[in-house]
């Protein structure tokens, strides 16, 4: 392909006196499953709302599939598809409602949006409670109904933030399928975590990111390098190695209590 | 092992656990407290009205002795207020923590023991105090000779205690709805209960004035034989005289008081015992569909149609849209009818329907929380946001201008003023158009988030925007139809203007229809080009 699926230029954000983002450079390439990783507080979620066009940047400039997302909106914002974090959904929509409505938002065909509707509920296991509101779902069925509203129009790029964030076993294994089966066709999924061994098992293209800049990127095994795992890789990275809190709990376990 | 000869703690004894629990209470209300100066101030002063309230409610009874129909207004008061006691935790759940007894589940306790110490630290506070207040000043007002007093103190601090034990036996067996989601959604339409509530106390104070006390009787007369009405009706018996009948009201309100021990402490024990409603699995029964399917059908298709469905299902749906939507129909109807029965009203007094659902159109994205989002990510250019403005402007329109109508006519027809239909009609109208342009200007201009949970409806901080929104809004709303209102005045009072005062229904409309779609116009336009400062604007609830 060759192309990039993400470009991102200088992005700058400051709340207050705090910098959030701090001059991010990135390139990511189409039609790879690309992990942005990096500790609580590195700036992944503000990124990622930037880049898809729901926080406007202080500074610097987004592309995504090759169109300026604050000056060209009509073209990206067809050919993406968002999970944030953070944010609600229409949570009084039953999961089928919440579909049917982001679907003919978009302006695709009724009868299009509940065919591909129904077959996403039971990919993702919903379809036993797709006429519950979706206030009453849980952790797990919360991120997959978002995931599935992302995937409706098949968008050219899906951003995930923190897709996997308090999702249980059975669910995770659920979006993984899907999510693998998205990229195999082609098509480039963005998601941030803090889970590196989620990370290291999915992706094959990794950026690592704290205190608002990108500290590395690239290939899954170049950001590797020499380390065991992306784990200790990751740890060197951001200057966490080898700090041991074991020491000072000398009275935890065993023993007198 | 040590562990294993080291004897376990003892379980607490109710002398032990009494006081921990009067101090849990305390430090709750004093760490409430402490949160923020704003709360602080709150509290201090619904404190100080309260216990204004207390104390002149207090004098009021003392100066009610002698009063021929004294025992039975107090008897009333006393039923309304075992009535508040009761109904009180259903709604206002989440101001005491103490009352979920679900959070003492871990500690090693007995119900006995557990029971005693709940009820002596829900002694705690300005609500036992208020009822306190009461009962004595009705004891003083109602109490006549020694046997009297003695039966008034007893059923004074029997009254009370039936009072709170009713309020905690409530509390416990609805824990499971409290804690829960609809519970939740129960609390938020509680200001309605409230709102109503005051209609009807106004409503009756109304009558009281014209037709004496001596119409409470009746309902009295069943009413002391109701705990804690029986505390009243006792203290009112041994004044007169009947001993016996004293002694059996007396004995009813303590034969109350046993019995609600005893309910509140078999739900404890339950609740205490049983897995909590988090560990249980959600109510699996399907959200139901009312009207909804068939709506659609009505609806036209694409963007217009699909965003009038989803504002539809949320006035239906969600607690606080739904209570704001109930508020503006239930005032909208009240007040112009209301005044037209008691023959003071104008049939211009109807424009009031149209003023309170046009208040709907304001800080449209605020009503979507931060799912605001998912309607961003769908609006590229001024186009989709005109569609998507004008969706929820129709949606609202569905409903308002029936009613609107209904009303007007229902008001013209109790006042007979038929003449004055069309350009009361008309200026409802251009009213309402008035108020979407505004609404939807202002939605795009000045946004705010609508805390999902407890009663406000701005956030902490967005005050002075809500304020710009709304006042501003409802000011430049009356500024545009001011073409229309003066046309009406003019008609009304300029010589041979009666013939032609029809004319002001088609013109009106005319000139809201004008107003929405101009106003629609500027608001697209803004919306598009600030979607992400209005979804930061609308995500901090």
């Amino acid at each position: 392909m060759g192309e990039s699926a993400v470009r991102v230029r200088g992005l700058w954000k400051r709340f207050g006196r705090q910098v959030a983002v701090a001059g991010v450079d990135l390139e990511l390439p189409a039609g790879k499953f690309i992990g942005l990783v990096g500790p609580n507080g590195a700036g992944k979620t503000t990124t990622l709302s930037m880049v898809t066009g729901l926080l406007r940047p202080d500074q610097g400039s987004v592309e995504v599939v090759g169109h300026d997302v604050w000056r060209d909106p009509v073209e990206v914002k067809a050919r993406i598809g968002v999970l944030p974090e953070g944010l609600r959904l229409f949570e009084r929509l039953s999961g089928r409602e919440l579909l049917a409505y982001s679907g003919r938002l978009r302006g695709l065909p009724g009868a299009e949006v509940d065919k591909r509707a129904t077959q996403l509920l039971d990919v993702l296991d919903l379809a036993g409670s797709q006429h519950k509101l979706v206030v009453d779902y849980s952790t797990g069925m919360r991120k997959k109904i978002g995931l599935a509203a992302a995937l409706l129009h098949n968008p050219e790029v899906l951003f995930l933030d923190e897709p996997f964030e308090g999702v249980d076993p059975v669910s995770a294994q659920t979006i993984r399928g899907v999510l693998e089966r998205y990229t195999a066709s082609g098509a480039t999924v963005v998601f941030s975590s803090h889970v590196m061994e989620l990370v290291e098992s999915l992706c094959d293209w990794v950026a690592v990111m704290a205190a608002g800049r990108i500290r590395a990127t690239g290939p899954l095994a170049e950001v590797r390098g020499d380390a065991p795992s992306l784990q200790q890789a990751f740890l060197e990275l951001v200057g966490a190695g080898g700090r041991d809190a074991g020491s000072d709990l000398d009275w935890l376990g065993g023993g007198v209590r | 092992m040590t562990a294993a000869t080291a004897p376990g703690p003892a379980a607490p004894t109710a002398a032990s656990l009494t006081p921990v629990l009067v101090r849990l209470k305390l430090s709750l209300l004093r760490n409430g407290l402490r949160q923020s100066g704003g709360r602080t101030a709150a509290w201090i002063a619904s404190a100080v009205v309260v216990l204004l309230f207390t104390v002149l409610q207090t004098l009021g009874l003392i100066a009610l002795r002698g009063h021929a129909h004294a025992d039975a207004l107090i008897v009333l008061m006393a039923a309304v207020l075992g009535l508040g006691w009761a109904v009180m935790p259903l709604f206002f759940n989440s101001g005491d923590e103490t009352l979920d007894p679900t959070r003492l589940v871990m500690l090693p306790l007995r119900p006995q023991p557990l029971v005693r110490a709940l009820l002596v630290s829900s002694l705690v506070g300005i609500g036992p105090l208020f009822t306190l207040c009461l009962f004595a000043g009705s004891v003083v007002a109602v109490a006549h000779g020694a046997f009297a007093f003695v039966v008034g103190v007893i059923g004074a601090v029997l009254a009370l205690l039936v009072c709170v034990t009713l309020a905690r036996a409530v509390a416990a067996a609805n824990t499971r709805l409290l804690t829960s989601r609809k519970g939740r959604d129960l609390a938020v339409l509680s200001g309605l209960v409230v709102a109503v509530g005051a209609q009807l106390v106004n409503f009756g104070a109304q009558r009281l004035g014209t037709g004496g006390l001596a119409q409470l009787e009746p309902a009295a007369d069943v009413l002391r034989w109701v705990p804690p009405g029986t505390a009243v009706g006792a203290m009112a018996a041994a004044s007169d005289g009947e001993y016996g009948i004293a002694l059996a009201q007396l004995a009813l309100t303590a034969a109350a008081l046993v019995v609600l021990l005893w309910v509140w402490s078999r739900h404890l024990t339950r609740l205490m015992t049983s897995p909590d409603g988090s560990t249980l699995t959600a109510d699996d029964r399907p959200a139901r569909e009312r009207g909804s399917a068939g709506l659609s059908r009505w609806l036209p298709a694409g963007r217009t149609g699909t965003t009038m469905e989803r504002t539809l299902r949320y006035v239906w749906r969600d607690p606080k849209t739904k209570s704001a939507w109930v508020t503006a129909l239930a005032i909208g109807l009240i007040l112009p009818v209301f005044n037209a029965w008691q023959g003071t009203g104008s049939v211009y007094f109807s424009c009031f329907a149209a003023g309170m659902l046009g208040i709907q159109m304001y800080n449209q994205f605020g009503q979507d929380t931060s799912a605001f989002w998912l309607v961003a990510m769908t609006i590229s250019s001024p186009r989709d946001a005109y569609v998507e403005l004008r969706g929820r402007a129709l949606a609202l329109l569905l409903v308002t201008l029936p009613y609107a109508t209904l009303v007007t006519v229902v008001t013209t027809a109790m006042l007979g003023d038929w003449a004055a239909l069309p350009p009361a009609l008309g200026l409802s109208f251009a009213l309402l158009g008035a108020m979407l342009a505004t609404g939807a200007w202002t939605s795009a201009r000045f946004p705010y988030s609508i805390p999902q949970e407890g009663f406000k409806n701005v956030a902490p901080g967005q005050v002075g925007l809500a304020w710009i929104s709304i006042v501003g809004g409802m000011a430049g709303a009356a500024l545009l139809c001011a073409p229309v209102i003066a046309a009406t005045i003019w008609l009304n009072v300029s010589a041979g203007g009666e013939g032609w005062r029809w004319l002001l229904l088609p013109v009106g409309a005319a000139y809201g229809a004008a107003l929405t779609l101009l106003g629609l116009r500027m608001a697209a336009p803004r919306t598009a080009e600030r979607l992400p400062e209005i979804l930061a604007a609308v995500s901090k609830g």
